[in-house]
C-alpha cells in the first residue's frame, strides 16, 4: 500500500509572464505505507512546493498526485492528511485543547470524543496539563507541539511538516525529532517532511529525498537504515555513513 | 502598591488643576458667564441631581441604541466585504462617503423627518457616527489574516462562512474592540449635540441649550460634566467589555 504517488510532477508559478518559474519539473516519488521520508534541499529547491502538492494547497501543472489511493483533491476533503508547517500557526483565540479539537470540530465529531481525542493527543506529546492554557502562555517548542498534536488529531494516515523544528533551539529540536519518531512508531502514521538540516532529515527517516534548484528535481534518493533510533543511533557509523552521503549527494 | 502608582498621579493632577481652576476664578475676578468655578458648578451639580441622572439616562438610552446599531450593521457590513473584492472596491468609497457627512447637516433633517417626540433621528445620528470607525477597522481586521491559518483551514476544507466564523472574525476582534472604543466616545457625543438641532428635548444636549439661554451658565456646565461621565461611562464599559470577549489577551 501507497501513502503517497507522484508521477510526472511539474508545476510552474506564473506561466506565461516575465517572472515565470519552473518550481518543480517532472518529479515522481512514492512513499509507502507507515514510511517516514525527508525531503531536502537548498532554498528554492521547491521542496515545499512539492508537499504543498501533497496536501492539495496548489495543483500541479501537470502530472498526477495521489494520496491514500485518491486524488489529492478528494485525499483532502477527506482529511487524509495532517500537516504542520513552520510556524505554529495556533489560533491564540482558543486554549491548547481547543485548537487540539478544531480538525475534529471540522469533521462533526462529537463534543465527548472530541474532548477525549484531544486529550490523548496532548498526552501523546507530553503537553496534558496545558490544556486549559492559550497559546501565547507557551513557549515556543510548547506551541510547536502542540500543532503536531493537532495535526495527529483525526488520526490521519499521513502527516505532513513543512520545516517544523526549524525555528527551535537545537537542544529542542532533538528532543522533538525523538519524540517525533515515537508517536509516528506508534500511531503507524506516514511521514513527509521538510526540512534543509542533514542530520535530522537522516535521523528521522527510512528516506531520504535530496533535491536541486532550478528547475526543482530529485536528484538522489537515499535509504536510511540506521540500527535503531535514539541518542546512540546519532553516534553510529552507518549514521555518519548516510550523512556522508547526502551531504555528496547535495554537492553534485 | 501598583494600584497607588497608576491611580495616585491622574488624581493628584485633577485635584490640583481643578483647585488652580478655583483660584484663578475667585481671585481673578473672571465673570461667571465667562468661566464659572468648580465650586458652583458642584452646587448646581448637587441641586440639579436628579435632572442630571434624568437627562443623562435619556442621552445614554440614545447613544447606546445608536452604539448597538451601528456597531451591527458595521460589521455585517464588513463581514459581506470582506467575502468578495468587488464589493470592497464598492464599500470602502461608500463607506468614506458615509463618513466625511457632518452630522450637523443631518440632524435637522432627520429631525423632520420624524415626529417631535421620536428618539429615532439622535438615535440615527449617533447610529452613523458609530458605523464609520467600526466599519474601517473591523474590515483591517477580517483582512488580515495569518497565511498559516489559512492554509490550515485550506487543508481542512473549511472555506467560505466557516472560515468567516471561525478564523476571520476572531482574529479581528482586536481591530473591531479599536473601532468600538473610538466609537463609543462618539456615540454619546452625537446623541448630545444631536439635540441642539430641535427633536425631543428630554437628553443632556437640550439642557446645556436651555441652561445657557438662561444665562444660567453654572447649570449649563453641570449638565456638560453629565455628559461628561456619560461619555467615560460608555468608553469603561467598552474596556471592561474588551477584556471579557479576548481572555486571551488578559492571561499572557
Amino acid at each position: 500500500m501507497t501513502a503517497v504517488s507522484i508521477a510526472g510532477v511539474t508545476k510552474v508559478f506564473n506561466a506565461g509572464r516575465s517572472d515565470e518559474v519552473t518550481a518543480l519539473s517532472d518529479v515522481d516519488l512514492t512513499v509507502d505505507s507507515g514510511q517516514f521520508v525527508s525531503l531536502i534541499g537548498p532554498s528554492g529547491c521547491g521542496k515545499s512546493t512539492l508537499l504543498r502538492l501533497i496536501a492539495d494547497l496548489i495543483e500541479p501543472t501537470s502530472g498526477t498526485v495521489t494520496v491514500a489511493g485518491k486524488p489529492a483533491r478528494q485525499a483532502r476533503r477527506d482529511q487524509e492528511y495532517g500537516i504542520a508547517f513552520q510556524q505554529a500557526g495556533l489560533f491564540e483565540w482558543r486554549t491548547v485543547r481547543r485548537n487540539v479539537e478544531l480538525p475534529l470540530e471540522l469533521r462533526r465529531t462529537p463534543r465527548q470524543q472530541r474532548r477525549a481525542r484531544a486529550e490523548e493527543m496532548l498526552g501523546l506529546v507530553g503537553l496534558s496539563d496545558f490544556g486549559g492554557h492559550y497559546p501565547a502562555q507557551l513557549s515556543g517548542g510548547m506551541q510547536q507541539r502542540v500543532a503536531i498534536a493537532r495535526a495527529l488529531a483525526v488520526h490521519p494516515p499521513l502527516l505532513l511538516m513543512d520545516e517544523p523544528f526549524g525555528a527551535l533551539d537545537e537542544m529542542t529540536r532533538e528532543r522533538l525529532q525523538t519524540e517525533l519518531l515515537q508517536i509516528c512508531a506508534k500511531t503507524e502514521t506516514s511521514t513527509v517532511f521538510v526540512t534543509h538540516s542533514i542530520s535530522e532529515a537522516v535521523f528521522l527517516s527510512d528516506k531520504v529525498v535530496v533535491m536541486s534548484a532550478r528547475p526543482g528535481r530529485i536528484v538522489a534518493t537515499i535509504d536510511v537504515e540506521l540500527p535503531s533510533r535514539d541518542e546512540a543511533a546519532r553516534q553510529s557509523t552507518a549514521y555518519f555513513d548516510t550523512v556522508t552521503a547526502v551531504r555528496k549527494a547535495l554537492r553534485s | 502598591m501598583k494600584w497607588a502608582r497608576t491611580v495616585l498621579p491622574p488624581v493628584v493632577v485633577g485635584v490640583l488643576g481643578l483647585a488652580g481652576w478655583e483660584l484663578t476664578v475667585k481671585l481673578g475676578r473672571i465673570a461667571p458667564f465667562i468661566l464659572p468655578a468648580p465650586s458652583a458648578i458642584w452646587a448646581e451639580l448637587v441641586e440639579q441631581r436628579g435632572n442630571v441622572l434624568d437627562a443623562a439616562l435619556a442621552s445614554g438610552a440614545n447613544a447606546l441604541a445608536g452604539l448597538i446599531g451601528g456597531t451591527v450593521v458595521a460589521v455585517l457590513a464588513a463581514l459581506l466585504t470582506s467575502q468578495a473584492r468587488w464589493l470592497s472596491d464598492v464599500s470602502v468609497p461608500f463607506a468614506a462617503v458615509v463618513n466625511a457627512l457632518p452630522i450637523i447637516a443631518l440632524a435637522p433633517i432627520l429631525n423632520n423627518m420624524f415626529d417631535s417626540t421620536s428618539s429615532v433621528p439622535r438615535r440615527l445620528v449617533a447610529g452613523i457616527i458609530v458605523f464609520f470607525p467600526v466599519f474601517v477597522n473591523t474590515l483591517r481586521g477580517l483582512r488580515e489574516v495569518d497565511p498559516t491559518h489559512r492554509e490550515l483551514m485550506d487543508s481542512y476544507a473549511a472555506g467560505g462562512w466557516k472560515f468567516a466564523r471561525l478564523v476571520r472574525l476572531p482574529s479581528a476582534l482586536p481591530h473591531l474592540f479599536t473601532g468600538l472604543r473610538q466609537a463609543s466616545s462618539l456615540a454619546v457625543i452625537a446623541a448630545v449635540v444631536a439635540e441642539y438641532f430641535g427633536g425631543l428635548q428630554d437628553g443632556l444636549g437640550a439642557r446645556i441649550t436651555s441652561a445657557a439661554a438662561f444665562t444660567a451658565y453654572p447649570r449649563a456646565w453641570a449638565f456638560v460634566a453629565g455628559a461628561c461621565a456619560l461619555g467615560l461611562a460608555f468608553y469603561l464599559t467598552t474596556l471592561l467589555l474588551e477584556r471579557l470577549a479576548m481572555p486571551w489577551k488578559a492571561r499572557s
